[in-house]
């Protein structure tokens, strides 16, 4: 097992170069840099230009500058924010809070949606709650987020039932624990619809065929014939086997963390990793840019990983390692 | 069962949106300083939360790091300076200085620091931090904007410290924006931040990620100090317990608690916030005036005309004589002997239908522009300068004049038969700029010019303007106002805004030597009358010579909510001046 582990995680590397190395060549190749806004202000002198310039690094060529990054990531510095001051790491550990928060609900709202109403589903398959399910489930996955969103942000606009955007009220620091804890709540009801939807249909679709699928095993007729009640046979014998394809998505789900709440986040002004990395791309803040690749593409390969370390303990047939 | 509980939860969430309690604020009540300053404003009441909305995060709460506005202006309200520019009258005042004397020789400034004036953490503030400031900021280990902006020619200015509350500054030579500059400095606190000032980290020191953990450590001297910071949601500040202002009746100032400035992620959803009741107050742009204003007895508010904005918007044409390293010039040749024609650049100016503009474009909230400054810079507007108003014959003859004529395709040639067309380069993200050199290309058609419209990315124009030099000509604008000083690397040859040809090692021209003189003139004097007839001067060339075709100001608004009084819009800067003074007889919105 700890070997294959360690063999997944040296991919990382080859995998980390390359992709910082083509986003670095990106943001090179694109106009202007760091400075350019410094530059066009009247009353700043060139000399202070100059200065920055040189503590940037950027006077220097870009295969420079990317070397001197991968040496001091060598040294588990990614370098620091340009604009904040203040080192990557630490920054992007300022808002990832809010974007893991969102995630969780959203992948929560996911399987407790999804899970039981597949089952249901497949149990009888053309059934009302079959069509009823596939129809929304073909809704949502037609319907592309940030167009979601928008409604969404559209409908707390008109009816004023919800907030419009952010996490907190205006006057969060004034309410007593239990309120803000109401208050937050309050505002992630939006953003986890708009982010949870597309998955809670994905994940629709796939148990539902999953489930089929293993209803037509021997062993599910066998347990009828037990006697056992539909309940039973459907939530623990059903469930269990076809739950395993969904278990190695999880991992792509853990990738699409960061990437998947990029857009959403900008639209309904949320406060979390992906505005932050939006802000970064736009004023060609290097390090928080390449930072934030490193860690969704880390992201990807744990998640990958993970995924396959669970589906190992839930299904004994599975084993890995020689 | 969990049936009942969601929807217990789901009220308890709507009552909690519904009705928020006012927040109570004890005020720690202390002493008022020996030197407390009196504010002569109307007596109001304390209490009420002021809110306002900002479309870009603080990068920064250290001045020292500082150099975009946002950040500043949240700086500038918890860290206070030596004296303040009043941005209505445009005179300077008394701030942690409550006076100064100047020296004969136009060169030493004496400042008497307010008596008893504590930091937000109760230590007394002294002449020793001025200098611990001044130490910082000359540190060669902390490169920042304000080292070079308090130097003349590279040389420092000596700052001695004369007793616990006097602070002498002489500058090496007579430097005329010295108090203007002065009064940019916030004053840092040397019992907080020293070690870090021992150790190199100063600039670490009060960023964004101090400021959201131990907001309490950015210690104030302003009206307010920073209470709670949540990135990308909101700044909250609290009055500050120790400020020296206070009203005729002795009530310590600010009247409001607290001010929660929403960080929202662009100017639309900024103005959208004021127009649905939320904010209290925003700087509005003259396309978005009459539909906010539909809303206004809705939600309470007014909107005021602050007059001409400072913003001066313009074209020129590049007259860089240069070539690129490949030895191809950056103008063709017979082009830039168009453009260093000053009367067809005079010629374009009289062919540009300003008033039409005006209504076009800015829906009559606006007026045209023939000179570097705008009329809301009251201290220094020039309003004699030499005016293009819209006469297509005189265009015409002027042209003629240059030995330019219509061809038998009815367009314009020069005196080689070159046909007259160029390419005007501007940024795609500014609307009002776009529908500008729209309207430009249609005036130049009258004319028989030929004008092709190029809209680029910022950051590509900047790189065409300022380092590659490869344009014909360009449309933009610079915020001016303030002092002249501020304009050195617009107007002066050696500048890097100099646009139409920078950074020249010795004036291309005679007019350009003589604004270089004034340039240099003006800052060596304290005279004001002086200064003022050398700016004028200076503005006067630059409409004689049009290298800049200036073309509108807008005029800029503010949207208030009529709950607060004692308020002071300034034609410039913040869009409220005293903050501090604010108050509401209506607590709750």
């Amino acid at each position: 097992m700890i070997p294959f582990i360690l063999r997944r995680l040296t991919t990382l590397v080859p995998m980390l170069l390359a992709v910082t190395l083509l986003v670095f060549i990106l943001m090179s190749l694109a106009p202007g840099d760091f400075l350019t806004p410094v530059k066009a202000q009247r009353d700043i002198n060139p000399a202070l230009i100059a200065e920055l310039q040189k503590s940037f690094g950027l006077d220097r060529p870009w295969y420079q500058q990317y070397a001197l990054w991968l040496g001091n990531v060598l040294h588990l510095d990614f370098g620091y924010s340009w604009t904040y001051k203040v080192p990557v790491a630490q920054l992007i550990a300022q808002r990832a809070p809010a974007t893991i928060l969102l995630s969780i609900t959203s992948l929560l709202l996911a399987w407790t949606l999804a899970i039981p109403l597949a089952v249901l589903a497949a149990a009888r398959p053309g059934g009302w709650i079959d069509r009823l399910t596939s129809a929304a489930a073909y809704f949502a996955l037609a319907i592309p987020e940030f167009f979601l969103a928008l409604l969404a942000v559209w409908m707390a606009a008109r009816t004023g039932w919800f907030p419009i955007g952010g996490l907190t009220s205006l006057d969060h620091d004034f309410l007593s624990p239990a309120s803000q804890f109401l208050d937050i709540a309050h505002h992630l009801i939006l953003p986890t619809l708009v982010l949870g939807l597309g998955g809670v249909a994905g994940t629709l679709r796939v148990l539902r065929a999953n489930v089929l699928d293993v209803l037509q095993a021997e062993y599910i007729t066998a347990a009828r014939a037990k006697g056992l009640s539909e309940k039973v046979v459907l939530f623990r014998h059903v469930l269990r086997n076809a739950l395993n394809p969904l278990l190695s998505t999880i991992g792509y789900a853990f990738a699409g963390l960061l990437s998947g709440s990029l857009l959403v986040e900008n639209v309904m002004n949320y406060p979390g990793l992906g505005r932050l990395v939006y802000e970064a791309f736009i004023r060609e803040d290097q390090f928080v840019v390449l930072g934030s690749v490193v860690v969704a593409c880390s992201l990807l390969i744990v998640g990958n990983l993970l995924s396959d370390l669970a589906l190992a303990w839930s299904d004994p047939r599975v084993r890995y390692g020689r | 069962m969990a049936q009942p509980v969601f929807p217990i939860a789901l009220c308890a969430l709507l009552l909690v949106s519904a009705c928020s309690p006012p927040p109570k604020i004890s005020r720690q009540t202390h002493p008022l300083p020996a030197g407390v300053d009196t504010a002569r404003s109307e007596v109001g009441r304390s209490g009420g939360v002021f809110i306002d909305s900002s479309p870009g995060e603080p990068s920064t709460f250290n001045p020292l790091v500082s150099e975009d506005a946002t950040s500043g202006g949240f700086i500038g309200l918890f860290l206070d300076s030596l004296v303040h520019n009043n941005a209505v009258t445009q005179e300077v005042e008394p701030g942690l200085a409550a006076r100064w004397d100047i020296a004969p020789d136009n060169r030493t400034f004496t400042f008497h620091l307010r008596p008893g004036v504590l930091w937000s953490d109760g230590h007394p503030f002294s002449a020793d931090d001025v200098l611990f400031t001044f130490q910082a900021i000359y540190d060669p280990r902390f490169p920042n904007r304000a080292a070079f902006d308090l130097s003349v020619d590279g040389q420092k200015f000596k700052v001695e410290k004369i007793d616990d509350l006097t602070v002498r500054l002489t500058t090496p030579q007579i430097y005329a924006p010295f108090l203007e500059t002065v009064g940019g400095v916030g004053l840092l606190p040397k019992h907080e931040l020293e070690p870090a000032f021992r150790d190199g980290t100063l600039l670490k020191s009060w960023n964004v990620s101090v400021a959201q953990k131990e907001p309490q450590r950015l210690l104030a001297t302003g009206a307010f100090r920073l209470r709670s910071y949540q990135p990308a949601e909101r700044i909250v500040f609290e009055a500050n317990p120790h400020y020296w202002r206070a009203d005729a009746q002795g009530v310590r100032l600010p009247y409001v608690d607290f001010l929660v400035t929403k960080l929202v992620k662009d100017a639309n959803a900024s103005t959208l916030a004021f127009a649905t009741g939320q904010t209290d107050a925003e700087g509005l742009s003259p396309d978005n005036v009459a539909w906010i204003d539909r809303y206004a007895s809705r939600y309470g508010f007014s909107v005021f005309n602050r007059g001409p904005s400072p913003n001066t918007g313009f074209i020129w044409f590049n007259q860089n004589p240069g070539h690129d390293t490949a030895g191809k010039p950056f103008v063709t040749p017979y082009k830039l002997a168009w453009f260093t024609d000053r009367r067809f650049r005079q010629a374009i100016s009289h062919g540009i239908d300003r008033q039409g503009l005006v209504r076009g474009v800015l829906f009559g909230r606006g007026q045209p522009l023939w000179g570097p400054e705008t009329p809301a810079n009251k201290k220094w507007y020039n309003p004699n300068v030499t005016q293009y108003p819209y006469d297509p014959a005189r265009s015409r003859a002027l042209l003629a004049e240059a030995g330019f004529q219509i061809g038998p395709d009815q367009k314009l040639h020069d005196r080689h038969g070159n046909l007259v067309e160029f390419t005007l380069n501007s940024n795609q993200e500014n609307q009002l700029r776009v529908n500008m050199a729209t309207a430009f290309k249609e005036n130049m058609r009258d004319l028989g010019i030929t004008v092709n419209l190029s809209f680029l990315d910022f950051g590509t124009l900047v790189g065409k303007i300022q380092d590659s030099y490869d344009y014909e000509a360009g449309m933009l604008g610079l915020t001016g106002g303030g002092d002249p000083a501020g304009g050195i690397s617009v107007f002066s040859s050696k500048g890097r805004l100099h646009q139409w040809y920078p950074n020249q090692k010795t004036p291309a021209t005679s007019w350009e030597a003589r604004i270089d003189q004034l340039m240099s003139d003006q800052l060596h004097t304290l005279d004001y009358p002086t200064r003022k007839k050398y700016f004028d001067e200076v503005q006067k060339i630059m409409s004689d010579e049009t290298p800049y075709i200036y073309l509108v100001t807008a005029n800029a608004y503010v949207g208030l909510k009529d709950r607060w009084k004692n308020i002071r819009i300034p034609p410039l800067g913040s869009l409220v001046w005293n903050l501090d003074e604010l108050w509401t007889p209506l607590l709750t919105p």
